[in-house]
């Protein structure tokens, strides 16, 4: 079964909305239990998350547990919630070289830009994502998220306190 | 210089040891002109932390990148000797090195072409006509180097203080912890792929400050022990909590530690149930390899104690769930930069590789579940002071009255301020 982009794009948008809405458990449930989130370094979008220092490297129980980390008061950066927005656009269904898509693993290349407003300050996250999708019912899971920072360094944001 | 502080019996902070209380100015955190001095007093005077030795490890490598507030290259020459240069052609000012590292023969200033080699040498430029014959022979158009380079066990610092004391006269009572830190590896620690290059929207000090402060742990870091309790395994079994207190120690110039019972894995020798089975046999081997090498106690005390390590005036080097060395300078009174990396033994095993890169997330670095509540912390510090001038000091006595102090207590900001204090008044 072949998937079109705009099956991919409302997956992707309500995956972004969950995120804006501040929904992290229901965010969470989006992702396969041996599914993975990462940040690589600025450096090396292709680093090997076991050898090199990334930005983040999340397990599903890590990634579950920064879900419910956000749902907290003492989650200090995050309360109040900052005000987020996603931009998500160049969504590319990645083929192999026959044009094929994969039939179980169905890679997704985007870009998004995201917002985060706190203190009348609002810093902006420009990412270049690769995620692995899976069918799931007539939706997606999300296999793994790879969230490449289109950037040099993380400044001024100084963090990522939120889910990119 | 002239620096607008409060100025009293103690300086420009009330070091009032009768009555046990310890104020510092909220003006330090906020004031252009105190910035102005310390860069002047401080960052110009001390001994600054530039690099790791593995960074750079063959002749001809080199690192271009800002320390002090000034924009460096380090590199070994064509001989493998370490030098550090100012970045700026000696012809009309250009950075001549644009790539943060690599190796290379020369740098070539990208203006008018003046060419340099590692070492800082002039070699070439290329106009045939217009300068004197031994223009270019006299040493005077090489890159300016900074007074002095020097490491210890590995670290690279620099001085811009040609009067400067000699490194390990400066690093005084630390070398005791660096040692430790060194002492992980049998054939040499090194920088690991990846680095956190972040900012905060605060003053300079108030990191060094937080980097070895563990008053706040249990309110900032709330979540991260709900994070730690949510983690099967994640806390060694037979801990003992009593040993969390640990002990506080001033080290002379500035510098302090805190040092206390790890009930989370180390990937230097101390194994948790979350690593398995497998994890074990690896980590009691890496154990037995330390107490062969270092004897028991030391290797006990390297296994099974977190170290936060303050070197005046901007190095960390905290030796916690991971080991990492972070450096930081300010860009104006109210912002700063941090660079932060994961230190490991280069001989280490690719399982406890992966376990340290994984552990050091888990609470440090700009995503951590730790670090951007202290980002937060620090930030709120930093407005808090926008209500100048009424509330003027910060509170720092905590423990001041103890003859012994613990990790709890403040006497590391209290060394660090103090050395502030007679360098400024100086
Ligand atoms: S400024 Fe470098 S060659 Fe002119
Ligand atoms: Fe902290």
């Amino acid at each position: 079964m072949t998937y079109t982009r705009s099956q991919v794009e409302d997956f992707l948008f309500h995956e972004a909305a969950l995120i804006d809405e501040w929904r992290t458990k229901e965010w969470k449930e989006l992702y396969t239990e041996d599914a993975e989130y990462l940040v690589p370094p600025t450096e090396n979008p292709d680093a090997d998350k076991n050898t090199a220092l990334f930005i983040i490297n999340d397990d599903k129980h890590r990634l579950d547990q920064r879900a419910i980390r956000l749902t907290r008061r003492t989650a200090h950066s995050e309360f109040p919630h900052s005000i987020l927005c996603h931009l998500i656009t160049n969504v590319r269904l990645v083929t192999d070289a026959d044009g094929k898509q994969g039939s179980n693993d169905i890679p997704v290349h985007y870009n998004q830009v995201v917002y985060r407003s706190k203190r009348q300050i609002t810093d902006t996250y420009i990412c270049k994502v690769r995620q692995i999708l899976v069918p799931e019912g007539d939706s997606f899971k999300i296999r793994s998220k790879r969230v490449i920072l289109a950037a040099d360094t993380l400044r001024p944001q100084g963090r990522v306190s939120i889910i990119l | 210089m002239s620096i607008p502080l409060p100025s009293g019996p103690d300086g420009y902070i009330k070091d009032d040891r009768a009555n046990s209380e310890f104020l510092v100015p909220r003006k330090a955190f906020t004031s252009p002109e105190v910035l102005a001095a310390e860069r002047e007093q401080i960052f110009n005077t001390c001994w600054l932390y530039a690099a790791h030795a593995s960074e750079i490890p063959k002749a001809n490598d080199f690192i271009s990148r800002r320390v002090g507030g000034r924009e460096l290259i380090i590199s070994r020459n064509a001989e493998g000797e370490l030098g550090a240069h100012f970045n700026t052609c000696s012809h009309r000012g250009a950075m001549v090195c644009r790539e943060k590292m690599g190796n290379t023969k020369r740098f070539v200033c990208p203006y008018h072409g003046w060419t340099f080699d590692t070492g800082g040498v002039m070699v070439e430029q290329p106009a045939d006509t217009g300068f004197p014959d031994d223009f270019f022979s006299k040493g005077t158009k090489n890159l300016r180097s900074v007074a002095k380079v020097d490491t210890y066990r590995d670290f690279v610092f620099i001085t811009y203080n040609p009067n400067a004391k000699t490194l390990i006269e400066y690093l005084a009572g630390v070398t005791e912890y660096i040692d430790i830190v060194a002492d992980q590896s049998a054939v040499g620690m090194e920088i690991t792929e990846g680095n956190h290059e972040y900012s905060m929207r605060a003053n300079w000090k108030l990191l060094l400050e937080n980097s070895a402060d563990g008053y706040h742990g249990l309110t900032t870091h709330a979540t991260y022990f709900d994070y730690l309790q949510a983690t099967n395994g994640a806390f060694r079994t037979d801990f003992d909590p009593a040993t969390m207190a640990g002990k506080c120690v001033d080290l002379g110039n500035g510098h302090a530690a805190i040092e206390y019972g790890a009930p989370w894995g180390r990937p230097v020798a101390q194994w948790v149930p979350q690593w398995g089975e497998e994890g074990r046999a690896t980590v009691d081997e890496l154990k037995a390899n330390l107490v062969a090498r270092c004897g028991e106690d030391k290797a006990t005390r390297i296994a099974e104690k977190n170290r936060n390590i303050l070197i005046f005036p901007n190095l960390v080097i905290n030796d916690i769930m991971a080991l990492t060395v972070r450096t930081f300078q300010p860009v104006d009174a109210g912002y700063l930069e941090v660079n932060a990396w994961s230190l490991a033994p280069s001989e280490e095993h690719p399982d406890v590789r992966k376990f340290r890169q994984y552990n050091f997330l888990e609470f440090l670095g700009p995503a951590g579940f730790a670090t951007p509540d202290d980002v937060e912390m620090l930030e709120l510090c930093q407005q808090g002071y926008q209500n100048l001038p009424e509330p003027m000091w910060n509170d720092i006595s905590k423990g001041m009255s103890q003859a012994q102090n613990g990790v709890n207590d403040e006497l590391q900001m209290r060394a660090f301020w103090r050395q502030w204090n007679k360098l400024m008044a100086a």
